[in-house]
C-alpha cells in the first residue's frame, strides 16, 4: 500500500473529503424532511472516522453524499479538493471506482459468484483485462487471509469471510477512502473485533477509513467520532482512550 | 491517481487542483471503450440465464417459436417459387408459349373478348421460316382420354404433336422409339406413354409393342418417355404422346374451327438468343397473317417462359410474404415475452445493478449487460429455432415432395434477426436498470 509515501494528518493539506453547506431534503407525505442539515465538514487523509447517530439521525445518507451515491439537494461534496456537484454520472461513476471503497452491513456479494469473480467486479469497470483483474483479485483475498477461499460462492463462506471478501473488493483499485456503513451489523462480536482489526490495519497502511455505526464500542476504534441528530453535527472530536483491535489471524494489507 | 498522492500538489490552489484531477481521472475512464465490458456483460448473462433456467427457457420457448414460423415461413416461399422455376425449366427454358386465344394485352391469362381464337399449322410454318434463332417449334393438341388395356384403365393427357416436341421439350423416348414424319403423315395409331401411365397400365411389364385403347381407338405403344419426375404434386409422366395428325382425326377435329388449327404451340429458341426479341418476332408474324390492324384484339396469345417464371414468382412473392406476417406475429408475440422477462430481471436484480453502480458502473456498463442477456436470451432461441426450421424443412423435403430450403442466407439472417429481436425488446428494459439511481438501487430488499 505504500504506506511511507502517504503521510497521515496534516491539518494544512487540502481536506481529502470535504463538504460545504451539505443538505439532503426528502418531501414525505406533503412535509419537507431535512435528512442532513446544512453539514460542513473536512476530512483529511489518513484519518478514521466513526459517523455516529441513531437511526433516521442522517448519518447514512450524509455517508451516501460524501460516497458519490446519492446527490445532495444544497452543498457541495469535495473529492480531493474537487468539486462533484457538476460531474456527469459517468464522472461519478469512475470517481467513485478509483478513489472510494465501499463497504456494506450485508456484504452485497453476488451470489453463485467466486470470491475472485466477487473481487474483480470495479476492475472490470475500470476497463482492465481479466488477467490483470485476477492477478490483482487473488492479490486481495490472499492479503485478507482467504487465500484459500478463492474460488468459493458466497454461500460456502461465513459471514465474517463475506465481509473480509467484500473489504478486498472495495481494497482492489488501490481507493484512498473506504466507506464503510454498519460493517458489523451482521457479524457477531468475536468477528466484527476482526473486521476492525483489518480496518486498524488499515488505516496505519495510510487508507482513510470512514465508518458509519450505530455503536458504541465500533466508533470507538475510531481516531475521531463524528456524531449526527436530526441531520446536524452535534459532536466531533477526537476519540479518547481508544481500542486497538489486534488482528486474530494473519491479516495485512 | 498520481496527482491525488502527489505531496507537491499545491496546497490551497483548489483549481488546480480541480484541473489536475479531472486531468488525470476523465482519460482513464473515457479511454474505456463502451465494448470492454461486453465479454463479461456475456458471461453475467449466462449466469443469469443459468440462474433462472426454467424461466429462461420459457422465454426462449417463445423466441424459438418465432424465429421457426418465420424462417419456416421463408422458406416455404422460396421453396415455391424455386419449385414452379423448376418446373418450367425442366420443361424447357426459353420458350414461347401460343396459344390460340385473344390476347387482352396484359400478361394475364388469356381473356373472353369475344374474338375467336386462330392459331394454324401454317401459322407455325411461317414463324419458323421468318423468325432467326428457333431451335424447334411443336404444334399441339392436347384432350384428356382414358386409356384402357385388359382390365385397367387409366385417364391421362393425351398431347397430339409432332417430332418438333421431343427437342423442345429436351425429352426422349429411352424406350422403344418416339413418333416420326412417317407417323404423321399416316395418322399411324401410334403412341408413346409416360413413366406414369405405362405404370398404372402394365406394371412390370414391357408395354412395349403391346395395344392399348385410346378412348375405344385401338393404338400400338411404340415406346416410353424418359422420366421427367414431378413437383408440387404434377406428375410430369402422367402423360401420353401421339401424331398430331392422329390426334386431329381421331380426337379433336371437330371443335376446332379449322382442318389445320391448333390448340397451342411450342417455339423454343436457342439458348443464347433474345426471348423478348422472339416474342416481338413472333406476334409481328402473326399480326401480319391475321391483318391485325392498331388496337384491335390478336386473335392469338403469346407468352414467354420468362414470363411466366416472372408471373409466378410475383404470384409466390405475395404468398411468401402473407406467410412471413403471420409468422411474424409469433415472433412479435416472442419479443413481448424477452421484454416481459427483462423487466422482471430488472426488478429483481435492482440492488445488485446499484452495487455495481457503486463499484464503478457507468449507466452504459448497466445499459450493454442487460441489452446482451437479452440478446443471448433470443439468439439461443433462435438458434434453436432455426436447426427445428432446417429439421421440418428436411422432414417436409423428404416426405410432401415440396422443396423447403433453409439456406445459409435465410439462416444467417434468422440468427441476426433474432438478435435484433433482443436489442428491440430488450432495450426499454435495460435502458430503465441504466437510468436507476445507485443509492436507491442499492437500498432495494
Amino acid at each position: 500500500m505504500a504506506a511511507a509515501s502517504r503521510p497521515l494528518t496534516d491539518a494544512g493539506e487540502r481536506p481529502l473529503v470535504e463538504t460545504r453547506g451539505l443538505v439532503k431534503t426528502y418531501e414525505l407525505g406533503g412535509e419537507t424532511i431535512h435528512a442532513v442539515n446544512d453539514v460542513s465538514l473536512a476530512i483529511h487523509r489518513g484519518e478514521y472516522v466513526a459517523i455516529m447517530g441513531a437511526s433516521g439521525s442522517g448519518k447514512s445518507t450524509f455517508m451516501n453524499m460524501i460516497g458519490c451515491l446519492d446527490v445532495p439537494s444544497q452543498g457541495t461534496v469535495l473529492i480531493n479538493g474537487t468539486p462533484t456537484e457538476n460531474m456527469t454520472s459517468d464522472e461519478l461513476a469512475a470517481l467513485r471506482n478509483q478513489n472510494i471503497g465501499f463497504v456494506f452491513q450485508q456484504f452485497n456479494l453476488l451470489a453463485r459468484t467466486t470470491s475472485i469473480d466477487n473481487v474483480a467486479v470495479p476492475l472490470i469497470y475500470a476497463g482492465l483485462d481479466v488477467a490483470t483483474r485476477r492477478a490483482r483479485a487473488t492479490a486481495k483475498l490472499i492479503a485478507m487471509g482467504l487465500g484459500e477461499r478463492l474460488l468459493n460462492t458466497p454461500a460456502k463462506l461465513s459471514g465474517g469471510q463475506q465481509q473480509r471478501v467484500a473489504i478486498a473488493r472495495a481494497l482492489v483499485t488501490e481507493p484512498l477512502i473506504l466507506l464503510a456503513d454498519e460493517p458489523t451489523g451482521a457479524l457477531d462480536t468475536r468477528t466484527s473485533e476482526d473486521i476492525m482489526a483489518i480496518f486498524e490495519q488499515l488505516n496505519a497502511d495510510g487508507i482513510t477509513v470512514i465508518v458509519v455505526t450505530h455503536e458504541d464500542e465500533i466508533a470507538q476504534h475510531a481516531k475521531r467520532r463524528i456524531e449526527f441528530r436530526d441531520g446536524k453535527v452535534i459532536e466531533d472530536h477526537a476519540v479518547e482512550n481508544r481500542i486497538i483491535a489486534a488482528p486474530r489471524e494473519e491479516v495485512s494489507a | 491517481m498520481a496527482s491525488l498522492s502527489d505531496p507537491h500538489a499545491p496546497e490551497s490552489a483548489l483549481e488546480s487542483a480541480e484541473t489536475e484531477a479531472s486531468q488525470s481521472k476523465a482519460p482513464k475512464s473515457k479511454a474505456r471503450g463502451l465494448f470492454s465490458s461486453a465479454g463479461v456483460s456475456i458471461a453475467i448473462a449466462f449466469t443469469a440465464l443459468r440462474t433462472n433456467l426454467m424461466r429462461s427457457l420459457l422465454t426462449m420457448l417463445g423466441v424459438m417459436i418465432g424465429v421457426f414460423a418465420v424462417t419456416l415461413a421463408v422458406a416455404v416461399g422460396n421453396g415455391a417459387s424455386e419449385a414452379v422455376t423448376e418446373t418450367i425449366n425442366r420443361f424447357g427454358s426459353n420458350m414461347a408459349i401460343l396459344v390460340a386465344a385473344p390476347d387482352s394485352g396484359d400478361n394475364g391469362p388469356p381473356r373472353n373478348t369475344g374474338v375467336r381464337g386462330r392459331l394454324t399449322q401454317r401459322d407455325l410454318r411461317a414463324i419458323e421460316a421468318e423468325v432467326p434463332n428457333i431451335r424447334a417449334v411443336a404444334p399441339l393438341l392436347i384432350q384428356q382420354v382414358d386409356v384402357v388395356v385388359s382390365g385397367a384403365t387409366v385417364s391421362t393427357e393425351a398431347v397430339g404433336t409432332t417430332v418438333g416436341y421431343g427437342f423442345v421439350t429436351s425429352q426422349v423416348a429411352d424406350a422403344g422409339r418416339y413418333i416420326t414424319q412417317a407417323d404423321i403423315r399416316s395418322a399411324a395409331r401410334v403412341v408413346v406413354l409416360g413413366r406414369t401411365v405405362a405404370e398404372n397400365l402394365f406394371g412390370e411389364f414391357d408395354p412395349i409393342g403391346q395395344n392399348v385403347r385410346i378412348n375405344s381407338v385401338p393404338f400400338n405403344v411404340i415406346g416410353l418417355l424418359e422420366a421427367k419426375g414431378s413437383t408440387l404434386g404434377d406428375d410430369q409422366d402422367d402423360t401420353i404422346i401421339l401424331p398430331i395428325s392422329t390426334m386431329r382425326q381421331r380426337f379433336v377435329g371437330d371443335n376446332l374451327p379449322g382442318p389445320d388449327d391448333l390448340q397451342l404451340a411450342f417455339v423454343a429458341f436457342r439458348q443464347d438468343a433474345s426471348l423478348n426479341r422472339g416474342k416481338k418476332d413472333i406476334v409481328a408474324v402473326l399480326k401480319d397473317r391475321y391483318r391485325v390492324k392498331p388496337g384491335d384484339v390478336q386473335p392469338f396469345t403469346v407468352r414467354t417462359t420468362e414470363e411466366f417464371v416472372e408471373q409466378s414468382n410475383f404470384v409466390t412473392g405475395i404468398l411468401q410474404a402473407v406467410l412471413v406476417s403471420i409468422a411474424s406475429i409469433s415472433l412479435l408475440v416472442g419479443g413481448i415475452g424477452i421484454m416481459n422477462i427483462m423487466l422482471v430481471s430488472v426488478t429483481e436484480r435492482t440492488r445488485e445493478i446499484g452495487l455495481r453502480m457503486a463499484l464503478g458502473a457507468r449507466r452504459s456498463d448497466i445499459l450493454l449487460q442487460f441489452l446482451i442477456e437479452a440478446a443471448v436470451l433470443c439468439v439461443l432461441g433462435g438458434t434453436v429455432g432455426l436447426i427445428l426450421a432446417w429439421s421440418s424443412g428436411v422432414a417436409l423435403e423428404a416426405y410432401a415432395d415440396f422443396p423447403v430450403p433453409v439456406g445459409l442466407v435465410t439462416a444467417l439472417g434468422a440468427i441476426v434477426f433474432s438478435g435484433f429481436i433482443g436489442l428491440l425488446f430488450g432495450g426499454y428494459p435495460a435502458y430503465r436498470a441504466s437510468q436507476l439511481s445507485p443509492i436507491e438501487a442499492l437500498r432495494t430488499e
